[in-house]
């Protein structure tokens, strides 16, 4: 029956009861009864006509829709009556919901399903292990890799090597990651291609498949690229096939064929996918034998004595940020219960101060189920509105963390695309609507178990509140209190971590240093004598531009570099690990690193690759504590040079330098860790096929790229360079950027955390200031002090937040040495846990003030008279 | 509060009961609920009396299970229209069927209350 059809039966039936009604007066007044009197006893004889018309809708069979609409429409009307508490209460559900369903989306996208690849969990690195901490990848010949590739054991395998081509179809060339990929390994991918196709074995070696992101910065994502023609290194390829945006496996820009080689000193990298159900152990165990074969035919490629291990790629991507993010999803767990609390505070005090309208309802004839109907509609409603928004703030959010981690692209592996999770908007919702409901219809079932007129009194007989109430509050309080402890303290010492790395000592100049980064084409400069003498002749070329004020061959720190053995033989105990560089002798000067002893070689030395060395301050200390190291001989690798086709080794280099020199530390194992012993021996012992060039300017680095490609080309126009980083980019994006990000939302989340609870600090106070001003009043007409009226309103929140706070630092001791763990910091610092105990007091005072001064100002006599 | 109940009582045993009664004096013929409420007070002299709360729910109850139509008429004596309703063809179907339910009701009641003695 449509509305509008119950709209006509309800006029029709209000006609038909008319015309009843008057038949009755009219049958009355012929009895003899006066004309007024007989209206009205027409209509008592009548009864009820709202009461009939109930009824009669009743048998319509539509009355239980129209008391929903009534419910609906009454809970509105309330809600809109309370705005303020309302407005509280829908955005602190939206603020918890909001917040839980993003961050849970980030870590569903990064740790659950960050990869498009098929059986991209099962998809393994081979790494092997001998005595180095550092691993090996697995690298094969042609030969090996048809081999391993028909392996019972092995879901699959592809050889790779990323190679650094040139793009030399335009004037200044630009330098592309290009990865050489196995034929089958689109296949094995299982990721079918955005546009055109990929290649497969049946293609030839001169085709190419773009990455999304390439196509999109160098082709504007034109569609008409498919058959034109790409040169790389002088070489065309057809492209044939755009990858989709999700496609980002070593982040290559473009993809071509591997060429078959069975040259030993031209291994590829090999990865590989184990079959579901296989354990790592199981496999490792069965590729052992094949590789120990293998080791004996290419022992250049292998270390010594080896073992293997297989490491799954999201557990290298992930890497440290896994702790970060499960720390983050447990904050903003914290954040939502808090959320939820909020809003239990806030209905439970609401639904004691209804007692007497729900008492009155019940008086005029309300059942208890009805009652209790419309506390729940209103609850719902306010969970609804609560949920609405909050999916409005997830959507926000998800777009917000798209934002903000744009400038740091190692934060997230790149395959991930982070997107709203709906499962958990659902359950965030379900959870919020669950405590709105709760909460909300409590004051209904409470009051089935109450007297009548105790409830419409509001309470004459017990004149300080009902004890039980109190102690629900001072609960919800104290855990508000321990949870925003908790928060505070996490963003209190991710905000230290940060000030600490900002004043770290670098050891250099950050300031107008740049680097770019040059590689070789292949097959360019292929003897060892040519090869240094093209590099200081780019390195001069450089450092002869007009803002250029210094350039040298080197890496910009900070840096991770895999540390090599070294031996002293001087020393006793002089064997250990160290971190060797090769640098051109004009790298402390432009770098700004101090020399502390000694001397550095010369250029000229370093074009004979005389055997000298340079040590920093740590190493200094590590060996020579108090000796002189100058002139002391040392042994890098064990005395063994690996050179291969695209790193040379110098002339009768055989790994023994001496020291002649000692410069300051620079930090180079991360930002803010320890330095470690660190070697300086000349580029020209063993230069890779690529090199970086660290320049210092005059002005801002940025802007010069240009000028240096074209001082570049003027050496030899064919030479790719790469792009230009600054220091203070590589600062940024490594560890600051990291560590700001992380404090930036710790922060946020604590800020809420603490509006929260002091939020629930306020309401409860206010409520039980009105819930106690008759008993107040006869406190101050007894003669009570302003001293002891305080005292008496602030003791609830005093004990919640005592009792909170000691909770709260319990379980921060208590849960430390896990977060130390997962984030590097640390909590249990008494300084900065003593500064957030002190902050959250401040705040519940603050919060007490208010209704605390009410209630010293109150009138005894209106306080008694007031009802 | 305890005079609410009897009534209450009442009503409900009643319910089933009044449909029947309705149903029975519609077969004379077309009436408003007025006159039915009317006829069934004064043909019980005066001891079942129609509250009307209970009239016009039960017969919008039978118009909905199509056992009684309604026509909005003038009436004979008056120039004013009144909702008159008429028993159909299922209705006297249904008043059979009732009667006999009834009347073994009755049977059973009196079985039980005066047991014939052997």
């Amino acid at each position: 029956m449509r509305w509008w059809q119950i709209r006509k039966r309800d006029a029709e039936l209000e006609r038909e009861i008319e015309s009843d009604l008057e038949l009755e007066e009219e049958e009355l007044r012929e009895r003899g009864i006066p004309i007024n009197e007989a209206s009205y006893a027409a209509k008592r004889a009548f009864g009820n006509r709202g009461l009939i018309r109930e009824q009669t809708h009743e048998a319509w069979g539509i009355a239980p829709l129209e008391r929903l609409f009534q419910d609906i429409r009454f809970a509105f009307r309330q809600l809109v009556r309370n705005k303020r508490f309302s407005a509280i209460c829908v955005l602190a559900l939206a603020l918890g919901i909001g917040a839980e369903t993003t961050i849970y989306s980030v870590i569903h996208a990064v740790l659950i399903d960050p990869y498009p690849y098929r059986g991209a969990m099962r998809m393994v690195h081979i790494h092997l292990y001998d005595k180095d901490p550092a691993p090996y990848d697995l690298a094969l010949d042609s030969a090996q890799f048809a081999q391993i590739v028909k392996s019972p054991v092995l879901d699959g395998a592809i050889a790779e090597d990323v190679y650094t081509m040139g793009l030399t179809d335009s004037e200044l060339p630009e330098q592309l990651q290009v990865g050489r990929m196995s034929q089958n390994a689109f296949d094995y991918f299982g990721v079918p291609a955005l546009l055109g196709r990929e290649f497969s074995p049946s293609d030839g070696a001169h085709v190419a498949v773009l990455s999304y992101h390439f196509w999109m910065l160098h082709f504007a994502g034109r569609p008409d690229v498919i058959g034109r023609s790409l040169q790389l290194d002088r070489q065309e390829f057809e492209i044939i096939g755009i990858l989709p945006q999700r496609f980002a496996w070593t982040g290559s820009d473009v993809y071509v064929p591997l060429p078959k080689s069975s040259d030993p000193r031209r291994p590829a990298n090999v990865y590989a996918r184990i079959h579901a159900g296989a354990t790592d152990a199981e496999v490792e165990q069965a590729l052992t034998p094949m590789l120990n074969v293998f080791a004996k035919e290419t022992p250049a490629n292998f270390p010594q004595h080896f073992k293997v291990h297989l490491v799954h790629i999201n557990e290298i991507a992930i890497g440290r940020f896994q702790g970060f993010l499960v720390i983050l999803f447990l904050s903003v767990t914290a954040l939502l219960a808090l959320a939820c609390v909020n809003v239990a505070i806030l209905l439970l005090a609401r639904g004691e101060t209804r007692r007497a309208e729900i008492g009155m309802r019940k008086v005029l004839g309300a059942s208890a189920s009805r009652i209790a109907r419309g506390l729940l509609t209103e609850a719902l409603l306010l969970s609804l509105a609560g949920g609405g928004l909050g999916i409005l703030f997830a959507l926000g959010g998800v777009r917000l963390v798209h934002l903000l981690i744009q400038p740091l692209p190692s934060i997230l592996p790149s395959e991930a695309s982070i997107a709203l999770n709906l499962p958990v908007l659902l359950f965030s919702v379900g959870i919020a609507s669950l405590t709105g409901v709760l909460c909300g219809v409590w004051p209904a079932l409470r009051l089935c178990r109450t007297e009548l007129r105790q409830a419409v009194d509001g309470g004459t007989h017990k004149l300080a509140g009902r004890s039980g109430t109190r102690r629900i509050h001072t609960a919800l309080l104290a855990a508000q209190v321990a949870l925003t402890i908790l928060l505070l303290a996490g963003s209190g010492a991710t905000v230290r971590k940060l000030e600490q790395l900002l004043h770290a000592s670098l050891g250099y100049q950050p300031r107008n240093l740049a680097s770019v980064n040059l590689v070789l084409s292949d097959g360019a400069h292929n003897n060892w004598a040519d090869r240094i003498h093209y590099y200081e002749q780019i390195r001069d070329a450089i450092a002869r531009d007009p803002d250029v004020i210094s350039a040298a061959i080197g890496h910009l720190p900070p840096l991770i570099i895999d540390s090599t053995p070294v031996s002293i033989p001087g020393l006793k105990v002089g064997s250990g690990q160290v971190i060797a560089q090769q640098v051109s002798p004009e790298y402390f000067s432009t770098l700004g690193i101090p020399l502390l002893r000694g001397r550095v070689w010369t250029s000229v030395e370093t074009a004979h690759a005389v055997r000298l060395a340079l040590v920093n301050e740590a190493m200094r200390h590590r060996y020579w504590p108090n000796s002189n190291p100058i002139g002391q001989a040392l042994v890098l690798n064990n005395g063994v040079a690996n050179g291969n086709a695209w790193r040379f080794v110098a002339p009768g280099d055989d790994q023994h330098f001496q020291v002649i020199g000692v410069v300051a530390d620079t930090p180079n194992k991360g930002l803010g860790e320890i330095a470690y012993p660190a070697v300086y021996i000349p580029y020209s012992m063993m230069p890779f096929d690529g090199f970086d060039v660290t320049i210092r300017t005059r002005s801002d680095p940025a802007g010069l790229l240009r000028a240096i490609k074209g001082d570049v080309h003027s050496v030899e126009a064919d030479q790719a360079v790469g792009d230009l980083v600054t220091a203070q980019d590589l600062l940024e994006g490594d560890s600051l950027g990291r560590e700001r990000f992380a404090s930036h939302l710790f922060t946020t989340f604590a800020l809420l955390g603490f509006a929260f609870a002091v939020g629930g600090i306020y309401s409860v106070q206010s409520y039980l200031v009105a819930q106690r001003t008759r008993e107040l009043g006869v406190r101050i007409a007894l003669g009570a002090s302003r001293r002891h009226i305080v005292k008496e309103v602030t003791r609830t929140s005093f004990i919640a937040v005592s009792l909170g706070s000691g909770i709260g630092v319990g379980s921060n001791i208590a849960l430390g040495q896990i977060f130390a763990h997962w984030t590097n910091s640390n909590v249990r610092d008494p300084w900065m846990l003593l500064g957030v105990i002190g902050i959250l007091f401040c705040g519940a005072v603050a919060a007490s003030v208010a209704p605390a001064l009410e209630a010293t100002s109150l009138d005894p006599a209106n306080a008694l008279r007031a009802e | 509060m305890s005079t609410m109940t009897k009534q209450q009582q009442k009503a409900n045993l009643l319910q089933g009961t009044l449909d029947m009664l309705v149903l029975r004096t519609l077969l004379y013929g077309p009436a408003h609920g007025h006159q039915i409420g009317k006829h069934i007070q004064r043909t019980t002299n005066d001891f079942l009396q129609m509250q009307h709360g209970s009239l016009y729910p039960a017969l919008h109850r039978l118009e909905r299970r199509g056992w009684v139509t309604s026509k909005w008429e003038t009436a004979p004596d008056r120039n004013r229209e009144f909702k008159y309703y008429r028993l159909t063809e299922a209705g006297r179907k249904q008043l059979v069927v009732e009667e006999s339910e009834w009347k073994r009701m009755a049977e059973a009641v009196a079985r039980v209350m005066w047991p014939v003695t052997e």
